[in-house]
């Protein structure tokens, strides 16, 4: 909220400059957000009277002026404004003066004619039409009122003036009031809140002759108030207004429609005035709309209402949309003779689905959301006629209509000082605490170490103790709490299992060269349909945002491969040479619930490579590596995924279960994510792994007895798997072979065009003795075999 | 010839072809035509028999003695020629040790992991557990139970991704919070890390997807100056000696009191400069005693247990403390980015 500083200062002296001052609200809990000095535009600009004005003699358009400035002679200045004329009072800015945008005022000749300053318009001043009427840029700004010559104009345009920009906190809407945050000024810089003293000046008649009001929606408007003025008086609001307006950034508009918007902004209460003669059957009722109802704002838009809004009628239909904003017809001209004023109070919640609902956010609607307080309606009713009264815009009518059937009750606390202090962690004394209280409007009474306090009727936040304790401690100062460490029982702490899990995945990870991403949780869905995952594949599933921000962000995903690869892409399309990288991904499954009816969500482990000597081979290692890292053994398969390749993809499984899929992508999945280089990916489920993961267990003994090696090249058929092969020669060999490798794959014309030559290596070891030469020849046999068995011979 | 005469022969020869000598081989050969089987001097105690037996131990003592002084010569001289060959292998095999290397891809952890694994160890060692929750949670657990009622300003659509009515992504790790508290008995000490979700447009400083870490400490007697204590030494252990934290006055609705944390600007030391625009303080996290109204409402009786909590955004810390000019670097994983992260 934006409020001048002097306004501030009219019910509490601020008594320091702006910066000391932002500091101190700042401390005892008034955010702000910063402050701007209003006039910071220009400077050496006075009020002028214009004493004589002649066509100048070789122009057509341009005047010479006589100017009285006060002071000295008068100044010859030359004009080119079509209004000038003599008599007028005007702004001038004299020889050394400054305009906005760093204009600087010097002596000068304007065809042959000496001229010593400026006559300005609103314009060359940075002044709006709001704050002053005037022609704007076809001529001068024209004082209306007099003022004394040579007087600076900043004052007079309330340019003098600096706007702080407070961020009131949510638990605090008595504080979007000039009043509150003068109580609160008064507070941070040790004054007194003074605020004006209010009384009404009724004229005759009785307001029920006037008017009625009925309020059918109770729950929603605990509190309608209702006053009447007579003989209204549209014109123009006054300077001091004007420029409390401006500076708080509102327009002025006029007379009647300023005083409702001054004290909305003073008091905090949003009000409404409706030209009586307007409403039909002079009956104001407040109920919640029927479906099918319309109603025409003053913005001149007109909202179908679907029913249940809160909604202030006439005799026949809604008017206006209840705290949120009035209804055209009604609205206050210059032709209005008599008219209501309301100050309301509407519920929260209801103000806050309306205003949702029809996209419509006022500076009214923003206050009732925040709350309004119903036992301070009544003070800025009166403030308004008041106001009325003083800028003789009517006359006030007799009564007032006052709504109230279900009063509040003065809300009280007990409270232990003791305890109040405790919470803060800082020895606040007692009657510290009781002076602070007293400071802020509380009622206080105390007995030993008990408070009986009452809350003052605009403070809507506080409730209990604790709000007392932040109450007391924010005075007191937060720059009191000391820094002590925890006592008491101790906790053992640590991290999560999870989160271990993933910690040492990562550490495996990174000593092989791998960077750790984050992607997004939500995704497009038709990021995973470019996959080309079969119709049933329940990662076709996804659970969708109901307020995405954009299609691309609007499931949350199934998969962590989209995004893998996305990213792989832009790894390569920003030319970088490789790149391997991982992430930890949840994923979101909407078909399998919780108990709570929450989807699963299961943490994913997605690795991709690309660039460098990266193979199909350096990934699948990659993958057996970190599975064998926690001790899960596994056997490869070929085939797997739709995305991968189909020659080149596989399924690591561990006692028949899959725990890794892996594949370089397929061309046209790669096509479609924009990749040009092939690359790798490999998915693993890190709760699968956490499940099947095996503790170390013993070491084994060192082994005493040396070592044989054996190797053997194979011939078969282009199409046998090897992986299988040399499990079946393994499992074959007995438990004397400690090892077998595969160390070389070789092709030629000689072997045959459909033939490969495969050529192992096998380590022999007894457990308890050396090796008899016999022993291993028996168990290459049996392996031998094995392998002719699935038709690989001896390379002759 | 007499015996000395030709042991002196032969030593004159050995003299000699020492001299010669360039090389271990050559020295090997004049070893073996001296003191070998077929050897010179072997010879002489060969021609021995020819010998009266009153002549032999003279001659046997001079030839023996020649032979452990010849044996000395050509050690000697071995000595000095292997050192010499050393000398020249190692002057062979020198190698340019300035010739640039390819260094072994390095891998690492995301920025947000490195920072998220600083401040766990922060706190694990003041006791605090690690607990994880659902990043698709229940509004009761993310809203109702953290007092902020349906229809509260704070939870306006702008905000918060829904599901359903029911159902959001996790405005914040509280409701994690929310699920320690139905679920243990004080004393609690945990902190809850994570992804959490708002309805912001990605720009340099928003994201719609960001990670969490929230303190929540249970027990008897437990107040604000507790809470200070646990941030200072956080604030000293993540930025390093002298740091320390200032509170401001603010309101969360889950927290009573409430207040803002600033750090002291760890660019300047709190003198003020352009990273903190002359403050000289960091505004880093949020936090207060967690509301009477939330205790009971997660089964906590308020009249015997008090509590504080905070809340830490790992992006902003990440950006502030490795400079991160725009926080989109974070999310896209190119590697020139995070290949400079060790």
């Amino acid at each position: 909220m934006k409020v001048p500083m002097k306004w501030i200062g009219e019910y509490a002296p601020i008594l320091t400059d702006a910066e000391n001052y932002m500091n101190k609200m700042i401390m005892i809990g008034n955010g702000v957000e910063g402050y701007e000095d209003l006039g910071g535009g220009f400077s050496g600009v006075v009020v002028g009277k214009v004493l004589t004005c002649e066509a100048h003699p070789d122009s057509d358009h341009l005047h010479v002026t006589t100017v009285d400035i006060g002071s000295g002679e008068p100044l010859q200045i030359v004009c080119g404004a079509p209004n000038c004329e003599a008599g007028i009072l005007v702004p001038v800015a004299t020889v050394g003066a400054c305009l906005p945008g760093g204009v600087k005022i010097k002596k000068g000749k304007l065809r042959g004619v000496e001229s010593c300053g400026m006559l300005c318009s609103s314009d060359e001043l940075g002044v709006p039409v709001e704050l002053y009427p005037s022609v704007g840029s076809a001529g001068l700004l024209i004082f209306h009122e007099d003022y004394p010559l040579g007087a600076d104009v900043k004052p007079i345009l309330g340019l003098d003036d600096t706007v702080m920009d407070f961020e009131v906190l949510a638990n605090r809407p008595d504080c979007l009031s000039v009043w509150g945050l003068a109580r609160e000024t008064a507070v941070a810089c040790g004054t007194e809140f003074k605020k004006p003293e209010i009384t009404v000046t009724e004229a005759d008649g009785d307001v029920h002759d006037y008017v009625r009001v009925d309020v059918e929606a109770n729950d929603l408007c605990p509190r309608y108030i209702a006053r009447v003025v007579k003989n209204v008086r549209v014109g123009e609001s006054p300077m001091w207004l004007r420029k409390y307006l401006y500076g708080a950034g509102m327009r002025s508009i006029n007379n009647v429609v300023d005083i409702t918007n001054f004290v909305m902004l003073e008091t905090g209460h949003p009000m409404h005035a409706f030209d009586l003669d307007k409403v039909d059957g002079r009956h104001i009722i407040v109920r919640r709309a029927e479906a099918g109802e319309q109603i025409t704002t003053l913005d001149g838009k007109e909202h179908p209402l679907s029913g249940g809004q809160l909604v202030i009628c006439d005799a026949k239909k809604p008017s206006c949309l209840a705290g949120i904003m009035g209804g055209e017809e009604s609205e206050i001209t210059e032709n209005t003779r008599t008219m209501m004023f309301e100050c309301a109070v509407f519920d929260r919640a209801s103000t806050r689905v309306t205003s949702r609902t029809l996209g419509i956010r006022t500076e009214s609607s923003g206050r009732f959301e925040k709350g309004v307080s119903v036992k301070t309606a009544m003070e800025a009713m009166n403030r308004a006629c008041q106001m009325i009264h003083e800028l003789d815009a009517g006359d006030v009518v007799g009564g007032v209509i006052d709504i109230y059937p279900d009063p509040e009750e003065k809300q009280v606390i007990t409270a232990s000082c003791e305890r109040i202090a405790k919470r803060t962690g800082v020895d606040i004394p007692a009657d510290e605490i009781v002076r602070i209280l007293k400071q802020l409007h509380f009622g206080v009474e105390r007995e030993g170490d008990m408070l009986t306090v009452t809350v003052p009727d605009f403070r809507q936040d506080v409730t209990g103790e604790a709000d007392l304790s932040e109450e007391a401690l924010r005075v007191y100062g937060y720059d009191h709490i000391p820094g002590t460490l925890l006592r008491g029982e101790t906790t053992p702490g640590g991290r999560s299992e999870a989160m271990r899990l993933k910690d040492s995945v990562s550490r495996k990870l990174c000593g092989l060269g791998f960077r750790e991403i984050m992607n997004f949780s939500f995704v497009s869905p038709k990021s995973v349909e470019k996959l080309g995952l079969p119709e049933n594949d329940e990662r076709l599933n996804m659970l969708p945002i109901r307020n995405p921000l954009g299609e691309d962000t609007s499931v949350m995903r199934s998969t962590p491969v989209p995004g893998m690869l996305s990213t792989l892409a832009l790894n390569m399309n920003h030319g970088n040479e490789k790149a391997s990288l991982y992430e930890a991904a949840g994923v979101f499954d909407p078909i399998h619930r919780t108990e709570e009816n929450l989807p699963t969500e299961t943490r994913k482990l997605c690795l991709g490579m690309y660039g460098g000597k990266v193979d199909f081979f350096t990934l699948r290692a990659v993958a057996e590596s970190l599975l064998t890292g926690f001790g899960i053994d596994t056997e490869c398969e070929a085939g797997g995924e739709v995305y991968y390749h189909p020659g080149r993809r596989a399924v690591l499984k561990h006692n028949g279960e899959i725990v890794c899929s892996l594949g370089e992508i397929h061309p046209e999945v790669r096509e479609k994510f924009d990749m040009p280089q092939r690359a790798y990916v490999a998915e693993l489920d890190l709760n699968q792994i956490a499940a099947l993961k095996q503790p170390m267990g013993a070491v084994k003994p060192m082994p005493r007895y040396p070592a044989v090696t054996r190797d053997l090249s194979l011939v078969m058929p282009e199409t046998t798997q090897v992986g299988p092969l040399l499990s079946l020669m393994r499992g074959a060999a007995g438990k004397i072979l400690e090892d077998a490798k595969m160390f070389d794959v070789y092709r030629s014309a000689a072997l045959g065009a459909d033939k490969k030559s495969i050529a192992f290596s096998f380590v022999f070891r007894g457990a308890d003795h050396t090796l008899t030469e016999d022993e291993i020849t028996k168990a290459m046999n049996k392996l031998l075999k094995a392998a002719e068995g699935m038709g690989a011979v001896i390379r002759a | 010839m007499g015996m000395s005469e030709r042991i002196n022969e032969i030593r004159t020869i050995l003299t000699n072809e020492l001299e010669q000598a360039e090389t271990t081989q050559l020295l090997d050969n004049l070893r073996v035509r001296i003191l070998g089987k077929k050897g010179e001097l072997t010879a002489l105690l060969r021609g021995m028999g020819q010998l009266s037996p009153e002549e032999r131990p003279q001659a046997g003592q001079l030839i023996n003695e020649a032979r452990e002084s010849f044996t000395a010569m050509l050690d000697e001289k071995l000595a000095v020629l292997k050192a010499k060959e050393r000398e020249e292998a190692l002057k062979r095999e020198a190698i340019d040790v300035t010739q640039p290397v390819d260094l072994p891809a390095e891998g690492g952890e995301h920025p947000i992991t490195l920072v998220m694994n600083e401040m766990i160890d922060c706190f694990t060692g003041m006791g605090f557990e690690v607990v994880e929750g659902p990043e698709v949670e229940l509004d009761h657990y993310n809203f109702e139970l953290m007092n902020i009622p349906k229809n509260h300003p704070a939870r306006d659509a702008q905000d918060t991704f829904y599901i359903d009515d029911n159902i959001v992504l996790r405005t914040h790790t509280s409701p994690i919070q929310a699920r320690t508290m139905l679920s243990r008995k004080p004393p609690i000490r945990v902190i809850c890390p994570g992804r959490v979700y708002r309805a912001d447009e990605m720009d340099a400083t928003h994201s719609p997807v960001f990670h969490q870490m929230e303190g929540l400490v249970v027990d008897k007697d437990v107040n604000m100056a507790d809470l200070r204590g646990t941030l200072n030494a956080f604030a000293e252990r993540i930025y390093g000696k002298g740091i320390t934290t200032r509170f401001r006055p603010s309101f969360f609705p889950f927290t009573e009191p409430s207040t803002e944390v600033d750090l002291t600007c760890a660019a300047c030391h709190g003198k003020g400069c352009r990273v903190c625009k002359g403050t000289g303080w960091i505004e880093v996290l949020g936090g207060g005693m967690v509301n009477p109204k939330v205790l009971a409402d997660c089964g906590i009786d308020p009249e015997i247990y008090s509590g504080f909590a905070f809340g830490i955004g790992l992006e902003r810390i990440a950006m502030q403390r490795y400079s991160i000019p725009d926080l989109r670097l974070l999310y896209e994983g190119d590697v020139r980015f995070l290949n400079q992260f060790r």
